[in-house]
C-alpha cells in the first residue's frame, strides 16, 4: 500500500472529513437517519453529515453504540449512559463508576457495564435488570435476534437471556481475562479476546473449545461475515480470518490479507452482506479487502493518526473510521 | 517513548497516611495534574473527575510462571484515561493497606498497551514512623511494599523521638537499602518531592551507593527480606547476561521482589539500565557513559533466600573475559533439568 498515490485513495473523491482533536473512540450509524455518529475522548459526540457536535459527558466517551430506534447510546468515564440524537440526555447516572460499554439492539434492549454489573433498559430508558458478575465486565454483545446478550470478564465470558424470569446466565469458563466479545451472526458461536494476545470461542450447542492463537498484539475487533463463514480479526500485521466452515476453525490456519507492510491491523468490520472486510492500521490506513480473492482496495491515506474506530452502514454502502488522533471521515461507496 | 505518562504506585499499610497524601495532591496547588486510581471512593472527601474508582482485581497471566500476575482494571483504566483529551502530569494509583505491590508493578511491564501509553515512575510507600515494628512483626506484606519501595515517605514523625526515628530508619534500611527516605508528619511532605520523581529510574538509585554496604553482609537477621548488590569492573557480555538472568529470574523469580542494575557492555558507549519485579523484566539503553566515569556494572537483587555467593558468581561469570565453564556452569545452576 506504501507506493499507492493519494488519489488512489477512494477518500480523494468520495470522502468526507474532520479534524477533531481528541481520540475517536466508536463510530456507528444512526438506525433512523443513517448518519455518522463519533464518539470521542472529549466526551462529544459528532453526527454526520455536518459532524454536528454535542457533548454527551463530561469526562471521555468510553463506549457508542447506534441506539434502539434512533440516535447513538454512549458510557462515559462521568458515569453517565446518554442518549444523543437532537440533543444529549442522560438515561442513566451510575455515579463514581465508568460506564465502560455499551450496547442496543432494535428490538428494545439496552446494555451497559459498569464495574462488575451489567445493566439492561429498554427502549424507553426503563432499568429492567441489572446482572452480577464474578469481576469486571471488559465486553458485551447482543445476539442478532436480541434474545441473548454475552458479557466477557476474567475467567471466561456469561450468557444471559434478556427475557428471562430468572436470571441465571449460562457461564462459559476458559482461565485468563477476556475483553473483546462477538455472537456469530446465526448465534451459534462466541468468541472472545484474551489478554494472552489469542482468542478464544465456544461452539454453543456442546461447549466445545475452540482456541485461535498466534497474534502479536491483542486483539481489539471481532468481526464476523454476515454469514458467519469468518472472523476477522485485529492484532496482527494483516487482517487475520479465521474459517468458521469445513469444520474449522478447529485444526485450521487462519488466512491473512492486506499485510506485508508491517503496519499493525487495529481495526476490523466485515461488510453487512458480502464476504469483505474493511480493515484500518496503526499508520491511519483504511481498506476493504474481498475475502475470496484477496483483491484491496485503498479507502483512506495514512498520516492521520492510528485508526482506532471503524464501521459500515447498514447498507453497506458507506464507510465511517476515526483515528486516535481525533480525525474523523466517512466514504461513500455507493455505486455511481 | 517520551510521552509516555509516569506511573507512581502508592502503597502503605492502613492508617500510615495514604489517603492524608492523596487529599492533598488532590487539593493542594502545586501545578500538576494528576489522575488518581483509588480503591474506595468514599475515602476522599474530594470530588474530582480525575479520581477513578477501582477495584483491585488481580489475575494471573496464562504465561507459564506463577507469579506473573497483573491488575486487569488497570490495563482498562490506563487506556481509558489515555482516550481523554486532556492530558496528565502523571497517573497515581493507590493500592490497599494490605496489598502486594507486585501485581500493580507488573500490569506496567506485562501488559503491551500499558507499557506504550505509560512507564512506572516510581513506587513509593508511606510508613508509620510509629507503628512500623509492629507492622513488620505481623505481616508479611508491610515488608514487601518497604521492599518495593523506591522512596519511603517516613510518616507521623512528631509521634517518634529522635532514637525511635534512628531504629525505624535502620529496619527500613535493613529490608530496603537503596530507597529514598523523606520524613514527614501528616505526610506534609512537598508534593513535587513524592510524586513525579522519575525514581525509577535507576541511574539514580543505584548511584545512591549506600555507605554501609561497604561491608559484605548486610544481611539483616530481623527480616526475612534482605537485598545483595555486585559490582564488577570488565565489561558484561550482553549475550551471557541476558542468558543468565533469564534463567535467574525464571527460577528464583517468586523470592527476587526487585532486580536493577546499570551495566556496561562491552563494545558500547552507552549504559544500559535493566530492571524487574519478579519474573518480569526491561531493560534500555540509558545515556553515553561519561570520561571521567569508571565503566562499572552494578546489580542490586532485593529478595528472600538469597544466595549471595551463587548470585554474585554468576554475576562475574557474566564478564567478557570470564572462563566459559565458569559461566556455563553459572547458567546450569538455574537451568530446568533437562
Amino acid at each position: 500500500m506504501s507506493e499507492t498515490a493519494e488519489h488512489d485513495f477512494l477518500f480523494a473523491s468520495r470522502g468526507d472529513g474532520r479534524e477533531l482533536g481528541a481520540y475517536v473512540v466508536a463510530v456507528d450509524f444512526c438506525r433512523a437517519s443513517g448518519a455518522a455518529g463519533f464518539g470521542l475522548g472529549d466526551g462529544s459526540v459528532h453526527i454526520g453529515p455536518a459532524f454536528t457536535a454535542h457533548q454527551a459527558h463530561k469526562g471521555a466517551v468510553l463506549s457508542l453504540c447506534a441506539d434502539v430506534t434512533s440516535g447513538f447510546l454512549t458510557g462515559g468515564d462521568d458515569g453517565k449512559l446518554a442518549h444523543t440524537g437532537t440533543e444529549s440526555t442522560v438515561l442513566a447516572d451510575y455515579g463514581s463508576r465508568w460506564v465502560e460499554h455499551v450496547a442496543a439492539h432494535p428490538e428494545g434492549v439496552r446494555a451497559a457495564s459498569v464495574g462488575r454489573a451489567l445493566h439492561l433498559l429498554d427502549g424507553a430508558g426503563k432499568p429492567l435488570k441489572s446482572l452480577a458478575h464474578p469481576s469486571t465486565v471488559a465486553g458485551i454483545a447482543i445476539d442478532a435476534k436480541g434474545k441473548r446478550v454475552a458479557a466477557s470478564h476474567y475467567n471466561g465470558a456469561s450468557l444471559w437471556f434478556v427475557g428471562a424470569k430468572e436470571d441465571k446466565p449460562r457461564l462459559l469458563e476458559w482461565k485468563g481475562s477476556h475483553a473483546a466479545i462477538a455472537f456469530s451472526p446465526d448465534g451459534t458461536h462466541v468468541v472472545t479476546a484474551m489478554q494472552e494476545m489469542s482468542l478464544h470461542g465456544w461452539r454453543l450447542a456442546d461447549g466445545q473449545h475452540m482456541r485461535m492463537s498466534g497474534y502479536p498484539a491483542k486483539t481489539h475487533f471481532l468481526s464476523f461475515t454476515a454469514k458467519g463463514r469468518w472472523l476477522a480479526t485485529s492484532g496482527a500485521e494483516s487482517v487475520v480470518l479465521w474459517p468458521f466452515f469445513g469444520g474449522g476453525p478447529m485444526g485450521k490456519a487462519p488466512s491473512e490479507l492486506a499485510g506485508g507492510d508491517d503496519v499493525m491491523c487495529t481495526a476490523v468490520v466485515c461488510h453487512p452482506q458480502h464476504e469483505v472486510v474493511a480493515a484500518g492500521f496503526g499508520d491511519g490506513l483504511v481498506l476493504i479487502a474481498e475475502i475470496a480473492s484477496g483483491k484491496v482496495v485503498p479507502v483512506a491515506p495514512p498520516g492521520k493518526g492510528g485508526i482506532s474506530a471503524l464501521r459500515w452502514n447498514a447498507n453497506g454502502n458507506m464507510l465511517a473510521f476515526g483515528t486516535d488522533k481525533g480525525f474523523c471521515g466517512t466514504v461513500d461507496l455507493a455505486k455511481r | 517513548m517520551t510521552d509516555q505518562v509516569p506511573v507512581t504506585v502508592l502503597t502503605g499499610y492502613l492508617g500510615a497516611g495514604k489517603t492524608t497524601l492523596l487529599n492533598r495532591i488532590l487539593t493542594e496547588n502545586h501545578g500538576k495534574k494528576y489522575a488518581v486510581v483509588i480503591n474506595e471512593f468514599g475515602e476522599l472527601g474530594v470530588d474530582n473527575d480525575l479520581v477513578v474508582d477501582a477495584d483491585e482485581e488481580v489475575f494471573e497471566m496464562n504465561n507459564g510462571c506463577i507469579c506473573c500476575t497483573v491488575r486487569g482494571d488497570l490495563i482498562r483504566i490506563v487506556a481509558g484515561l489515555m482516550k481523554r483529551r486532556e492530558k496528565f502530569d502523571g497517573i497515581i494509583v493507590e493500592t490497599t493497606g494490605l496489598a502486594d505491590p507486585a501485581p500493580v508493578a507488573q500490569t506496567f511491564f506485562a501488559d503491551e498497551d500499558v507499557k506504550r501509553a505509560a512507564k512506572l515512575d516510581s513506587i513509593v510507600t508511606v510508613v508509620d514512623a510509629k507503628n512500623l515494628a509492629a507492622r513488620l512483626a505481623d505481616s508479611r506484606e508491610a515488608e514487601e511494599q518497604i521492599a518495593f519501595a523506591d522512596l519511603i515517605l517516613l510518616n507521623k514523625m512528631d509521634l517518634v523521638n529522635a532514637e525511635e526515628a534512628a531504629e525505624v530508619e535502620r529496619r527500613i534500611r535493613a529490608i530496603n537499602p537503596w530507597a529514598e527516605i523523606i520524613r514527614s508528619t501528616k505526610s506534609d511532605a512537598p508534593v513535587t518531592s513524592v510524586i513525579g520523581r522519575d525514581s525509577f529510574n535507576l541511574e539514580k538509585i543505584l548511584e545512591r551507593e549506600p555507605d554501609f554496604l561497604s561491608g559484605e553482609d548486610n544481611h539483616s537477621h530481623d527480616t526475612e527480606v534482605l537485598s545483595v548488590s555486585f559490582k564488577v569492573e570488565n565489561p558484561i557480555d550482553p549475550e551471557r547476561f541476558n542468558a543468565w538472568i533469564t534463567q535467574l529470574l525464571a527460577a528464583k523469580g517468586q523470592d527476587l521482589l526487585r532486580t536493577k542494575g546499570i551495566l556496561a557492555y562491552a563494545n558500547d558507549d552507552r549504559r544500559f539500565a535493566f530492571q524487574a519485579v519478579h519474573m518480569l523484566a526491561d531493560g534500555d539503553y540509558i545515556r553515553k557513559w561519561r570520561d571521567d566515569e569508571p565503566r562499572h556494572s552494578r546489580i542490586v537483587f532485593i529478595g528472600r533466600d538469597l544466595n549471595r555467593p551463587q548470585l554474585r558468581r554468576g554475576f562475574e561469570a557474566c564478564q567478557v573475559g570470564a572462563p566459559s565453564s565458569n559461566y556455563e556452569a553459572e547458567l546450569a545452576r538455574w537451568s530446568p533439568p533437562s
